[in-house]
This record gives C-alpha cells, sequence and structure tokens, in this order.
C-alpha cells in the first residue's frame, strides 16, 4: 500500500508538471514529448523536398519554390493567390513574431506574461494604437484592393495555424504556454500603427519644452531649433556642400514653469517611445538612402541604395520575399511580417526605398473637462462636448482581469490625465488612412512616375520615398499627412484645447512636400536631415532634426566619386568614415594647442591631444582612438550644457535629450559664449577650457575604466556592439555583443545600448536586367533552433551583401540552390 | 515471444501511442501493460521501455533536426546543462510509466490459491 501511495504521488506530481507551469518552467508534457514537442519542433524547422498541400481559397494552384537563402519565390495566377500564399509561407516561419508584434501594438501582451507586461499595454492602449487601427479599419473601402488583399493573407495565415501539426508550434508558445490565436486583418493595421508609434511620434515638442522650462523659451527654440544650422537638405539647395548657419546662441534665461504638466506627459511618452525603440543611441535609429543618375554610375545605369535603421530584433523586421503573378507582378524585396507585400525592394522596371522623415505629425492640447476625476464633457467654443469613452480591460493568460482604465476621446484624439491637468493628443496615426493599398500600389509601378502617383494619398508614417527606374530617373519625396496648423503654424507647443481654432486647419498639399527628381548634381541623399532648406521653403514640418552628419558623409562620398559601381554603393553603407569626427576632433586639437601656448596646459592635456591626433576618424574595429574621441564628446556634452542639469530617470534614460551635436558645432564658433561657463566652478571658462578639460576628463576615464592606451580594451570593437535581442529577451535566443565597424552619426551608426542599426541593406542596379543584393541582420526563419534563424549574420556584420535571386519562372532557378518546393492549391471549406 | 522483443514492442507501443495522441498516453499504455501483464518486473520493465520508446523518437528528431542546438539553447535558458535536458526528456516517460504501472498492477498469485480464494 505505501508503495502505491508513493506511486499514486509521483504520478500526481509528474502529471502536475506535464501539464501546467511550475515557476518559470513551462508544461513538460508538451515541452519534452519527442513526437510532438520542443525536439519535434526542432526537426520541423527544416524544409525540404517536394511537398504539396490544400489550403482554402486559392483559385488557382500556387507554386513556392525556397531558396538556398530561405527566401520563397512565389508563382501564383492571381495577386489575391499570391497574397494568400504569402500568408501561408511567412506563418510558417514568423508565426509568434506576427503575433507578438500585433499584441505589442493593442496592448494584449499581458495575455501571455501577466502583470510584468501590464503598463507596456497600458501605454500601447492609452496611445490608441488599438482605437486607431481599429478606427481604420472601420473607415476602410472594402472593395479596394488593399483591403481584399489583407483579408487573402489572413486566410493564408489561418490556412497555416489550422493545419499546423502540434510539432510545428514555435517553441516561444511552448515557453509561454500558449496557443496561436486566428490571425484577422485588424491585426496588420494594429502592426502599422506600432511602426508609425516608432517612427512618427516625434517627441521634440517635449523636448524642447523641458528646455524652456529650465533656461527659457527663447534659448531653448536655439538649443532644439525649427531649423538645422548644418543644411545638407534632402531636396538638393544648389550649392555643391552643406551650408552652416552658424549664428549666436541667446544666453539661457529664467526657467519657465509653466509647462509642467507637459512635461510630466514627456517622460510617460519617453518611457513608451524607448519601450518602442525610438529613443535609443541618437541616430542608431536612423536610416539612409541614396540613389546615382545614370552619369554617376560606372555601368551607366540608375543605382539605388537601401539602408533601413530600425530597432533590432530576432526574429529579423523583415522578411525577404519574390512574388510572381504572369502579366502583373514581379517584384522582389522585403516586407513586414504581418503585412501583405513588398515595403522595400525592386521589380522588373523600378527599385525603392525609404528612410524616416523624423516630421511632426502630432499635437498636445490642454484640455478643459467638466469633471477632473471623471470627466464626462470637455470644453470647445465655450460649450461642453461629450467624451467618447473606452474600457480597456487588461487579463493575464488565464483570462482573469487584472486591471481596468478608462481612456478618453475628444475629437483629437485620446486624452491622458498629467499633474492633475488633462491633455489631449492629435497625431496623424489616427487619421483615416490605406497604407495597405499605398504599398501594394508600388509592387505594380513601372516608372519613378507611377511610383510617386502611388505615394498621392500616403499618411503614416511620413517617409522619404527614394526610387530609381530603368529609363535613369530618380526621385525622392517625402511623404505623407503633414499638418497645417493655425498661427504660426508651429506644431512644437502645447495648444489651447478649449478652442476649435487651436486645430489643424488641413494639411500640406503633396506638390509641397519635399522633392526631387533628377537634380543636376547627379544624386539624391537622404539620412533623416532636414528635408528642405529653409532658405528655399520655411514652412513648418518639425524641429530638431537629426545632425545631418551621415547626409553630409554620403554627399562627400558620392561627389568624390564620378563613376560608382554597384560595390561603391554596398561599401559605403559601412562607411567607417564620420563628418561629426572631422568637425570636432580639430577642434579637440586646436584647444589643446591654445590652451597649451597660453599656459593651462599640463601633462595629461599633451598626452590625450598626442593620442586622439594619431586617430585618421575612422571606426574600424582594430582602432584604439575613437573610444577616446567618443569618451571626449560625452565630457563635453556635460560640461557645456550643464545649464540643462539633465535628470536619469529610474530606467536611465535621461528625461531630456541633449541638443544635437550640430548646435553644439554652432556654439564652437563663439569661444566666449556663457554657455561655456561651467556652473560648479567659480572660474569662468570658455570653449578652449571646455574643450581641453573635456579631453583631459575623457581620456581619464578611459584609462581609469579600461587601463593604458595600448590596451585592447580601448579596441572599437570592445566599445561598442550590435546587440540584437529576441522578441521576448531570452539571452539565448539572442545573438549579443557583436563589433561592428562603424560609430555615432557614420554611415553605420552605433549607439546607446547597440539595439538599433541597419534592418535591410539593399543595392539595385537597374540596368536591362535588373541585378539586386542585399542582406539583413538575422534569417528567414523565427525558429531559434533553425539553421536559418540567423544565417545571415555573420555576413551584415562584414558589411556584405547577397545577391538577390530574381527568376522569371520557377525553372529559371539553378536546382542546386532550390532546398525545397511547395505546391499549394485549393480546398473546399 | 521472448522478453525482449515483448519489452521491444511495448518501448514501440509508447512510441507510438505519443506520437498519435500524446505525451499523456504513457501512463495510460503503462498502466493497462502493468494490469493484464503477469511478469515479475512488469512495472520496472514498462518503464524502461517507456524510456526507450521516446529515445527512439528523440533518436528520430536528432536525424531529422537542429535537436542539439535547441538543447543548448533550452539548456542556457532553464540554466542546465544541455545533457540534463536529454536526461529528463528519458526520466519523465520513465516515471510516468512507472508510478501509473505500480497504481494499476495487480497481485500475480498462483492460479489454484486463485480460483480456491473465489470459491470461499
Amino acid at each position: 500500500m505505501i508503495v502505491r501511495g508513493i506511486a499514486a504521488l509521483a504520478l500526481a506530481a509528474v502529471l502536475y508538471a506535464g501539464f501546467r507551469p511550475v515557476g518559470p518552467v513551462p508544461p513538460l508534457g508538451p515541452l519534452l514529448d519527442p513526437a510532438n514537442g520542443a525536439w519535434a519542433g526542432a526537426a520541423s524547422t527544416t524544409f525540404r523536398g517536394v511537398q504539396s498541400l490544400s489550403i482554402p481559397g486559392l483559385t488557382k494552384p500556387v507554386r513556392v519554390v525556397f531558396d538556398d537563402r530561405g527566401v520563397p519565390h512565389i508563382f501564383a495566377d492571381t495577386e489575391l493567390d499570391a497574397y494568400r500564399a504569402l500568408g501561408f509561407v511567412v506563418a510558417r516561419d514568423r508565426l509568434f513574431q506576427m503575433e507578438a508584434q500585433t499584441r505589442a501594438a493593442s496592448g494584449r501582451l499581458s495575455e501571455w506574461a501577466g502583470k510584468r507586461v501590464l503598463e507596456a499595454d497600458r501605454e500601447a492602449r492609452s496611445l490608441g494604437l488599438a482605437w486607431a487601427a481599429e478606427r481604420k479599419l472601420a473607415a476602410y473601402d472594402t472593395t479596394t484592393f488593399g483591403y481584399r488583399a489583407l483579408v487573402a493573407y489572413a486566410g493564408g495565415v489561418n490556412a497555416w495555424i489550422t493545419s499546423m501539426r502540434p510539432r510545428d508550434l514555435p517553441i516561444e508558445y511552448r515557453l509561454l504556454n500558449a496557443r496561436p490565436i486566428a490571425w484577422e486583418p485588424l491585426h496588420s493595421l494594429y502592426f502599422l500603427s506600432r511602426m508609425s508609434m516608432t517612427l512618427g511620434l516625434n517627441d521634440a515638442t517635449m523636448k524642447r519644452l523641458r528646455a524652456q522650462s529650465i533656461v527659457g523659451a527663447a534659448a531653448a527654440d536655439a538649443l532644439f531649433p525649427l531649423n538645422s544650422p548644418i543644411q545638407e537638405p534632402i531636396q538638393p539647395n544648389g550649392l555643391g556642400g552643406p551650408r552652416f548657419d552658424f549664428s549666436e546662441l541667446p544666453p539661457p534665461g529664467a526657467g519657465d514653469k509653466s509647462v509642467a504638466s507637459a512635461l510630466r506627459l514627456q517622460e510617460k511618452l519617453l518611457a513608451t517611445l524607448a519601450r518602442g525603440g525610438r529613443t535609443d543611441g541618437g541616430d542608431a535609429l536612423g536610416s539612409n538612402n541614396w540613389a546615382v543618375s545614370p552619369s554617376r554610375s560606372s555601368t551607366g545605369n540608375a543605382l539605388l541604395a537601401g539602408d533601413p535603421h530600425l530597432e533590432l530584433s530576432l526574429p529579423s523586421v523583415w522578411y525577404e520575399m519574390h512574388i510572381v503573378v504572369p502579366g502583373k507582378l514581379d517584384v522582389a524585396g522585403v516586407g513586414f511580417p504581418g503585412m501583405p507585400g513588398i515595403a522595400i525592394g525592386f521589380n522588373r522596371d523600378v527599385a525603392w526605398t525609404f528612410t524616416n522623415t523624423g516630421s511632426d505629425v502630432s499635437d498636445y492640447y490642454a484640455e478643459t473637462v467638466d469633471d477632473s476625476a471623471s470627466p464626462t464633457s470637455y470644453k470647445l467654443d465655450g460649450s461642453y462636448r461629450p467624451l467618447d469613452k473606452r474600457t480597456e480591460v487588461y487579463r493575464d493568460a488565464g483570462g482573469s482581469i487584472i486591471a481596468t482604465d478608462t481612456v478618453y476621446y475628444t475629437h483629437r484624439g485620446p486624452m491622458q490625465k498629467v499633474d492633475g491637468s488633462w491633455l489631449s493628443m492629435r497625431w496623424t496615426a489616427y487619421e483615416p488612412s490605406t497604407e495597405p493599398d499605398n504599398f501594394l500600389a508600388l509592387a505594380a509601378t513601372r516608372s519613378v512616375d507611377q511610383w510617386l502617383d502611388a505615394m498621392r494619398s500616403y499618411v503614416v508614417p511620413t517617409q522619404n520615398g527614394l526610387v530609381a527606374d530603368r529609363d535613369g530617373n530618380i526621385a525622392i519625396r517625402s511623404s505623407g499627412m503633414y499638418p497645417v496648423r493655425p498661427g504660426d503654424g508651429r506644431g512644437d507647443v502645447v495648444r489651447d484645447g478649449s478652442s476649435s481654432a487651436s486645430d489643424w486647419t488641413g494639411q500640406l498639399q503633396v506638390e509641397r512636400y519635399p522633392f526631387a527628381r533628377n537634380p543636376v548634381q547627379g544624386f539624391i541623399a537622404s539620412a533623416n536631415q532636414q528635408p528642405v532648406d529653409p532658405a528655399q521653403n520655411s514652412a513648418y514640418m518639425g524641429s530638431d532634426w537629426y545632425s545631418p552628419w551621415r547626409a553630409m558623409r554620403i554627399a562627400s562620398l558620392l561627389r568624390s566619386s564620378p563613376k560608382v559601381t554597384p560595390n561603391d554603393m554596398r561599401k559605403f553603407q559601412t562607411d567607417p568614415g564620420s563628418a561629426r569626427a572631422q568637425a570636432f576632433v580639430p577642434l579637440f586639437l586646436a584647444a589643446g594647442a591654445r590652451e597649451d601656448s597660453a599656459g593651462r596646459g599640463s601633462e595629461a592635456l599633451r598626452e590625450a591631444a598626442r593620442l586622439l591626433a594619431e586617430w585618421d576618424k575612422r571606426y574600424v574595429v582594430d582602432n584604439r582612438r575613437a573610444a577616446l574621441f567618443e569618451a571626449a564628446m560625452v565630457e563635453l556634452g556635460r560640461r557645456t550644457w550643464d545649464e540643462l542639469a539633465v535628470a536619469t530617470d529610474t530606467a536611465g534614460i535621461p528625461s531630456i535629450r541633449l541638443p544635437e551635436a550640430q548646435t553644439l558645432l554652432r556654439l564652437a564658433q563663439y569661444g566666449e559664449s556663457v554657455w561655456w561657463d561651467d556652473r560648479k566652478t567659480p572660474a569662468r571658462e570658455n570653449r578652449d577650457a571646455i574643450f581641453a578639460a573635456s579631453l583631459v576628463a575623457g581620456h581619464a576615464k578611459l584609462v581609469k575604466d579600461k587601463g593604458p592606451a595600448t590596451s585592447d580594451a580601448w579596441l572599437w570593437s570592445k566599445n561598442r556592439h550590435a546587440n540584437i535581442h529576441h522578441l521576448l529577451r531570452i539571452p539565448a535566443f539572442s545573438s549579443l555583443r557583436i563589433p561592428l565597424q562603424g560609430g555615432p552619426s557614420t554611415l553605420n551608426p552605433s549607439g546607446g545600448s547597440g539595439t538599433s542599426g541597419a534592418s535591410w541593406r539593399m543595392v539595385v542596379e537597374l540596368g536591362p536586367e535588373i541585378r539586386a543584393w542585399g542582406v539583413y541582420p538575422g534569417g528567414q526563419s523565427g525558429a531559434p533552433a533553425s539553421s536559418r534563424y540567423r544565417d545571415r549574420l555573420p555576413r551584415w556584420t562584414m558589411g556584405q551583401l547577397d545577391p538577390i535571386l530574381f527568376p522569371r519562372k520557377p525553372e529559371d532557378i539553378d536546382r542546386k540552390r532550390v532546398i525545397s518546393t511547395l505546391t499549394l492549391s485549393s480546398r473546399s471549406r | 515471444m521472448s522478453s525482449f522483443v515483448k519489452y521491444l514492442l511495448l518501448a514501440e507501443g509508447f512510441a507510438v501511442t505519443t506520437y498519435g495522441l500524446g505525451w499523456w498516453s504513457v501512463p495510460i499504455v503503462a498502466a493497462l501493460w502493468s494490469f493484464f501483464s503477469t511478469d515479475a518486473h512488469r512495472v520496472r520493465n514498462a518503464g524502461i521501455a517507456a524510456a526507450a520508446g521516446w529515445a527512439s523518437l528523440l533518436l528520430l528528431d536528432v536525424w531529422r533536426g537542429p535537436v542539439s542546438t535547441m538543447a543548448d539553447q533550452l539548456g542556457a535558458l532553464m540554466g542546465l546543462p544541455p545533457f540534463l535536458l536529454y536526461a529528463l526528456t528519458l526520466i519523465f516517460p520513465a516515471l510516468l510509466a512507472w508510478s501509473a504501472g505500480i497504481i494499476a498492477r495487480r497481485p500475480v498469485r498462483p492460479p489454484a490459491a486463485s480460483a480456491h480464494s473465489a470459491s470461499s
């Protein structure tokens, strides 16, 4: 009896551990089961041979050929069949990622992970990301091709979900003890909402207000200026080089404390944006693109380079594909898992890519409500209008309610209560729009002009769309909805919500968007810089633009290359040169020399200057001097902007970003400006003193932290890395501490935590036959155990690109390069 | 039929039912086996057969895909050496089968004594 009792207890315990999670350990049964669990799942990550499957909804069979890079070449008779098949194959490779992204946008991560992620869910819902997506879907014309493609794509995803064997369940679901949800067209729009937040929610307003609260409005305007003091605009200004507008900064004034509630909102917003990958590492989230005309190309064909930078993740944010529908579509490139179609790529005639415009497309309004504790209406033009209410319910994995919020909406958008005041936000991402139609239409365009037409109605996020065609045309337009504001037109202020006169009065006409087509200089380049020189067009489009160091570097490389080759384009993408270092290193050295000759030098200063002078201003992995320059730049920022008294929040996120380095360079033209004075010392410092002290302090800190200058710890490869986390931030599924060529403000920028960077590099030559090359950091499979999970990472790290196969029909693919063939045919429901 | 062949078939029975029904079929098969079998070591051997059945499935997985990579990753995730996960994959069905077998086994008695007992 005793043995039997022990056995009963053991059986109960083992069954419990088999069915239920124990602490962080997922249920062991489905995990360890070698026929249907994780082991079998590892085996099913490898697709081989020839497969035939049936999925509902296809009108004709679709053939999918996977090449040896894991790229599906989809051959279908109709476009909707192609997108249905695409949904199937993308879900097969990336199902967990698709659902994770859509949950992040809709604020439903807590249904997986409970209270640990509740705050992220609350932020997503308070920003109205799900609300906006649902509004867009409700307003979507269901007869459009875009809508029908979303439905077909969802059908393909669901066909995979329903046909999945237990062993095919991605490992992440096993670890979370979760099952996939059915895919809906709405989920694709959730993803777009999330991308709009990452790329289109500009925090410049709050950043400037923070400075205003400390040094007054005039100084804040100068520190975070509407216009870049260095102009190398996307729309060429005809100067053949950068234009410098280095007027003197006004001195710091008295702080303006009237903006307190807006600042609290800033802190919330910055925390949200940091989670969305928006604020990491300066311009590491910045993107590059450029195109050269046939006149500057070694082959006489237009060339185009795309290099969008985003938050890096495993699996990659991109999925590579090729879709062929005879007579209608023949397009290759990358798209987002969860969205039908190709966002960046090329067809037989046209190639295109994007960088983020970074324009100001959101505004804040101080609202007056009837009851601050539980408002029902808000004041507008002397009377009260009812607020829309949306009850947000948050559940845990077991379905229990863990929190409930009420989010209030004015006609502008969601309201948030901050320090007792209510602020509403209007944002172009809340407007009805049809981005899926825009992106899908690009695939079928045959010329630059057709492509530009297809982007006319595009709304959000604003993008610098660069396009080139086989006729040798190149063009760029900063597309998207730019609101027109009343009064001075500026968007970097908090407006009075009680008056409709504060509302947007319209939107900029497409003809006034920043634009260039076949410019005389023979190339076009964008790198998130201010798109138009305000001397040519002063319309407000945003403020506090990224310093144009990358744009200057691209322009410099292209101007010095009369005949650019595709390989040059590739090499430029990871070019280690830096316009920022070119600007600042001489300033450090000159300041050091002047201080020394004036008798204020020291052995430490001379040693630091000697070491810095050895640097060739290139961020290559085996260099030992770039680290010194960066340490000195950090000290320079701290010492110069001590007036801003930068605080750091509990998460380590600076509650204000320091002014851009271009503002520092502007200040450096005025050696005796009061901004140079370090208020913590009794002396009155000037520029040279601060530069010299920063160099010495940077050097001292480096020696203290890393040893002498000969130490390997000074190697750039030991100082900056790419850190590519798995979506669940599981280290074993991540690739961390990857040494990279490139530094802050280089074309391959690295910064901060290293979690942002080049998400897809592409070069296209638009000759009689298109030739293209590309790579992204990761691999086509979303299964961490798969050999295709991160197989492209080594080549991405080295700055190499893969030739992209672009066959017209299945038989054109070299058999040796085919790893699997899948035939999908219709099945009655 | 020799004991070896019998237990080999039992092992593959565990494998087949796991493949077709799922991991939870292991204690059911073990209980049925233990209930109907008259072997003296039927419970112990059921545990061994369950482990062997799962080992055969695991070998199939190893042949078909990157199981060692998965073991490395899961081991790192759980803070366990990978070999322990393999071991756990064999111990888990063995424990299920053994404990279910103990509970389900009937006492094995000589037929005569059994008949006498039934008639009294």
